[in-house]
């Protein structure tokens, strides 16, 4: 049953002298700003005048004032006393979310905070190991070095590829830091990747290709820009806040999504434009309005003439990179990169991009592709700033060729380099990653044809049994990626159905019995995380850790305009709870490595800074300037509250000034000055000549394994695709534990079209199964030595594919906000993982995954108890204009 | 003063009554509003608040508002829209009343399909008076976020923002007349629906 939720009619209002945090939110990219005020229980709280309260504002107060809701307070324990918190968005801030906005997700922050008396009782409070299949509490000491022990077995004879590691990306520097000094610094591992896809490398490789990084904009330009292009995301629905506090007040937007959306609704009611595609079809989009903008000769010469490389300027190996990167194969030696004529060449006479058969595929009426070519370029009047914002639903569904279309679209349009005129990712989750050291590629097992390594795709090394250990932080892994049941299978073969199972707590015996698995062609697993996580923490994991949290120590990273705030400690972590980072260090001094002998997480952030520097996210200058004040990182970063400062720091007349966007061509910039560094890309594309790049983008490289994915519309199959949803954040660990969230999603949902439902005899609050026996598993193949290899064709001909299974339920919504002949579900949950329904078979190019594509067979099973319970769910249209 | 029982209402409430402050009163409003079975919590909020220094007067969450009478039963039609203050004479007290016509969590009259609900919306306080959807029972899109709440399922948010459901005033029928007596969570703006701003 669903958590009891009462909606509550007061709150305790701060006391004058409350203590007050400043943090940022700890879920998704926007990064808001907030803050914690904190008294003892005892103490009395804040009365409704001004001079009564923190705020010192009279209550009640009013619109668009500061407010506190119930659902923002909580009772938490500092050395053992308990105080009350009210967690609220900074109402002072000037940037981000300027006057107190902020998303249900963040708004709800102080749910989360452990207090033993809430759901939250379930979190990780102690080291455990699972004896007779129980997790029991083992001291850290004995945690480490079981894991050490069996790791020191695994490296001698299996080799660093056999040492796995699955983590967060983002989960604060002074974490990611420690990660990759151990895997790339110490242990050299190859079997690496991160929270959301199989292998290492970048998300939008076309982007990147193309000379631009992905988070150059700053969140004003989102603002200042005359017509918005979003492609596969609704920013209201996944980054709220810069939604609500910058697109929604300015642009006209053109939104292409699958299905209707409450921005896309808002979109519409403001003159902007829908493009309804057929999931996995954006690349034909692309190319078709940019076809158009190219006919009509509406593409920005001036821009062009400028900006874009010429063909000697790449193919003279100063397109993209050295001789052997990935990118560099990729944008040199005619295959993908060319100057603005071959392009227009190209793009004239490719039939694929011609409007009849590009709207035919896409379901994008022809009007509609015209419509969007003329509010992007002005049809030859005035040209309006337009700006190109993408996210999953493009970057997951057709890794390459919709990113570097998508880019090559943006740039005739004259979008890179300007203010309100920008190309960039929106975003997921914040910018965490700090890294000691690259991914050792050189040691990658896998390779494309010619001397090309590649990163490795994990999913797939352990599917081939390569994988002896593996310590999973903070990452649900199996439903996190492609064909997740079929996954979770494996894993169970490897690790709860090895005969060698642990049945006594003495360590001795432990390390004799993991290492005996290890042998036998098992798999050992450690997992640390604040939650029991299904089913990698609950059934697969041999050793659990217990991690601290937001607000339970001091941490640091960057939102989607690389704005770095400190993410202040405001209480204590429970039990034994530790941060990641010290879990590492203490594990790789058992190992025998040096520098990992950190105490606090300022020593991780002051080391780290060195290892930004010159990059996007360098911060080294904050340090330096600390240094000089006497102050530690930490407490230099404290200073600058909410505000934080973009990255990268620079310094200027002996003070610390941000980046408010890359590739700036509007910046002037003097000689650097103390520790700064002024990279090209400042002011300039990040390419050997500093312009951008136009990437040709044949259909033929996916086409083949778009149509046999096909949903068989005569076999009632579907598209089953995927996103985020509002009121949930990742694999809803918090909002599970939020009664007012968990009420709103008890379970997991499908919106699926009336049609297709009353042919199913499927009502709203029923239940149904989608289920597939034809998920899609590529297997072995990681030495590609003929270019052909890297078809889907040839990988099916060859037997490198096998069929898998797939069975997840859901609460169905009927709704014509999807079109007929597709589903839409939440990407992420773990109990019932739509990513089952994904077919594992990565791009080729890069090794992401198609997530979007998922595709299924749909069935009633009866009704849903939310169906007559008013109190859970709701089944009312979200698209209301 | 206790209404009649009579197939108007639901069976939780049919049970005789007596006085606002008895707890069994309080069982009756709540079970009648979630329609759950008598072995729910008396408590307003959870029992470790109550327990942890919050004001002690969390049992009387109906008991202290006052009762007003808002409408005639017979006079409403589906679709009708009424706006009241209550609790408090007070800009933000400002509520609407509709009849739906589909039945509703915490409904009254013989369709069980007329609710209250205040005003604001409990994002940042936008105006939802005017954005009564009658053809889907939502209040919204808020013109400042575009947040959108289900009237059928006690202001949950449908799509949006808000940290809190939009209050649900609590209503019931007495002979022909429908009475607000409660507030089902905090109005954007107050500490503490139960204190009257002006006094
Ligand atoms: S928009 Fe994102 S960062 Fe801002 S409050 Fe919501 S979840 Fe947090
Ligand atoms: S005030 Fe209503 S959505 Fe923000």
């Amino acid at each position: 049953m669903p958590l009891e939720y009462t909606p509550l009619d007061h709150v305790p209002l701060p006391p004058k002298d409350a203590q007050v945090y400043t943090t940022a939110c700890d879920y998704c990219i926007v990064g808001c700003g907030y803050k914690v005020y904190r008294w003892p229980v005892d103490a009395p709280a804040g009365g409704p005048r001004a001079a009564e309260n923190a705020f010192g504002v009279d209550f009640p107060s009013g619109t668009l004032r500061p407010w506190v809701s119930p659902n923002q307070h909580n009772i938490v324990r500092v050395d053992g006393r308990e105080h009350h918190v009210v967690v609220v968005p900074d109402f002072e801030t000037q940037v981000v979310n300027r006057s107190g906005n902020h998303s249900i997700r963040g708004g709800t922050l102080a749910l989360k905070c452990y207090n033993p008396e809430t759901p939250t009782r379930e979190r990780l409070l102690y080291p455990m190991i699972r004896v007779n299949g129980e997790l029991q509490r083992v001291d850290w000491d004995t945690a480490l070095e079981v894991m050490a022990a069996v790791s020191k077995h695994v490296l001698a004879n299996y080799g660093e590829a056999a040492w796995a590691m699955k983590t967060y990306s983002y989960e604060f520097f002074e974490n990611t830091f420690a990660i990759t000094k151990l895997a790339f610094g110490a242990i050299k591992t190859p079997a690496f990747s991160q929270h959301d896809k199989p292998a290492m490398g970048n998300d939008t490789a076309g982007l990147d290709d193309s000379g631009l990084i992905n988070f150059s904009p700053s969140y004003d330009d989102w603002q200042m820009a005359d017509v918005l292009f979003i492609s596969g995301t609704d920013p209201y629905e996944t980054k709220t806040v810069l939604f609500t506090e910058f697109m929604m007040k300015g642009p006209k937007l053109i939104m292409v999504l699958p299905r209707r959306t409450a921005g896309v609704a808002f979109a519409e009611s403001r003159g902007g434009l829908f493009l309804q595609v057929v999931p996995g079809t954006d690349t034909l989009l692309h190319l078709a309005i940019s076809r158009v903008i190219l006919e009509n000769g509406w593409e920005d010469r001036e821009f062009i003439e400028r900006w874009i490389a010429t063909s000697w300027e790449i193919n003279s190996g100063m397109g993209r990179g050295t001789r052997n990167t990935p990118w560099q194969w990729r944008t040199t030696w005619g295959q993908f990169g060319t100057d603005f004529q071959g392009y227009r060449d190209w793009l004239l006479g490719y039939e694929w991009a011609e409007l009849d058969r590009a709207s035919q595929v896409t379901g994008v009426p022809k009007e509609k592709i015209v419509q969007a070519a003329e509010m992007l370029t002005g049809a030859g009047g005035e040209r309006p700033k337009a700006s190109f914002g993408l996210e999953k639903g493009n970057y997951w569904s057709n890794n390459y060729l919709n990113t570097a279309s998508f880019t090559a679209m943006a740039l005739l349009c004259g979008a890179g380099n300007r203010p309100g005129q920008v190309i960039g990712r929106l975003g997921g989750h914040q910018r965490g990653w700090m890294k000691f050291a690259g991914y050792p590629r050189d040691k990658s097992p896998e390779k494309l044809p010619g001397r090309r390594k590649v990163e490795l795709d994990l999913d797939r090394w352990v599917e081939a049994g390569k994988v002896r250990f593996a310590w999973v932080i903070g990452a649900t892994w199996t439903a996190a990626m492609a064909a997740s049941q079929e996954f979770e299978r494996r894993f169970r073969e490897m690790t709860r159905d090895n005969p060698h199972q642990i049945t006594s707590l003495d360590k001795d015996r432990i390390i004799e019995t993991l290492i005996r698995r290890v042998d036998s062609g098992g798999m050992v697993v450690t997992v640390s995380d604040i939650y029991p996580v299904v089913p990698m923490g609950t059934e697969f994991a041999d050793i659990v850790l217990p991690a601290a949290a937001w607000g339970e120590h001091d941490t640091t990273r960057c939102n989607g305009e690389r704005r770095l705030r400190l993410y202040s400690k405001f209480y204590d972590p429970p039990g034994e709870a530790k941060p990641d980072w010290w879990a590492i260090s203490r594990f790789a001094q058992k190992m025998g490595f040096q520098g990992f002998d950190w105490e606090t997480g300022n020593d991780v952030f002051e080391e780290a800074a060195r290892f930004s520097r010159g990059g996007i996210l360098d911060y080294y200058a904050l340090v330096w300037k600390a240094k000089q004040e006497g102050k530690t990182g930490h407490e230099k970063l404290r200073e600058l509250g909410t505000t934080g400062i973009q990255t990268p720091i620079r310094v200027e007349n002996g003070e610390l000034v941000g980046t408010k966007r890359l590739h700036d061509s509007t910046l002037k910039l003097g000689s650097p000055e103390g520790p700064t560094i002024h990279a090209k890309w400042l002011t300039h594309f990040r390419s050997h000549t500093g312009k951008a790049l136009l990437i040709k983008t044949p259909w033929e490289l996916f086409g083949d394994f778009f149509d046999y994915i096909k949903p068989r519309r005569e076999e009632g199959e579907f598209w089953i695709t995927n996103g985020r949803i509002n009121e949930i954040w990742q694999s809803g660990f918090d909002d599970k534990r939020k009664p007012y969230m968990e009420n709103r999603w008890p379970e997991t949902f499908a919106e699926i079209h009336p049609e297709d439902a009353a042919r199913l005899g499927i009502e709203s609050g029923d239940y149904i199964r989608m289920y597939s026996d034809r998920v899609l598993i590529q297997t072995g193949g990681f030495n590609r030595v003929k270019p052909e290899e890297m078809r889907f064709t040839w990988l099916l001909e060859n037997g490198y594919i096998r069929f898998g299974k797939a069975d997840v339920q859901a609460v169905a919504i009927v709704t014509d906000a999807v079109p007929p002949g597709l589903i839409f579900t939440n990407f992420l949950e773990p109990g019932s993982p739509a990513n089952s329904l994904v077919h594992r078979v990565p791009d080729p190019i890069t090794n992401r995954y198609r997530f979007k594509l998922g595709t299924g067979k749909v069935e009633r099973i009866g009704e849903s108890p939310y169906k007559e319970d008013f109190r859970f769910m709701t089944f009312k249209p979200r698209d209301v204009g | 003063m206790a209404s009649k029982p009579s197939e108007l209402t639901p069976a939780s409430l049919q049970e005789p009554r007596c006085e606002a402050a008895d707890p069994a009163f309080l069982l009756s409003r709540r079970q009648f509003l979630f329609g759950v079975g008598a072995t729910m919590t008396v408590l307003s909020m959870p029992g470790w608040l109550v327990r942890r220094g919050m004001p002690a007067r969390v049992h009387a969450q109906v008991a202290e508002y006052p009762r007003q009478t808002i409408a005639r039963l017979s006079a409403l039609r589906t679709g009708d829209v009424l706006s009241f203050n209550y609790p408090w004479d007070h800009p933000q007290s400002l509520n609407f009343l509709v009849k739906l016509g589909e039945r509703a969590g915490g409904g009254v009259g013989p369709d069980q399909d007329i609710v209250a609900f205040n005003s604001f919306c409990t994002h940042q306080g936008g105006p939802m008076a005017g954005t009564f959807r009658a053809d889907i029972g939502v209040a919204g899109p808020c013109p400042i976020h575009w947040t959108t709440f289900d009237l059928t399922r006690h202001g949950m948010v449908v799509s949006g923002h808000a940290t809190l459901g939009l209050p649900q005033i609590l209503l019931e029928v007495d002979g022909d007349e429908i009475v607000a007596v409660g507030v089902m969570g905090l109005i954007f703006g107050y500490y503490d629906n139960r204190v009257d701003p002006s006094a």
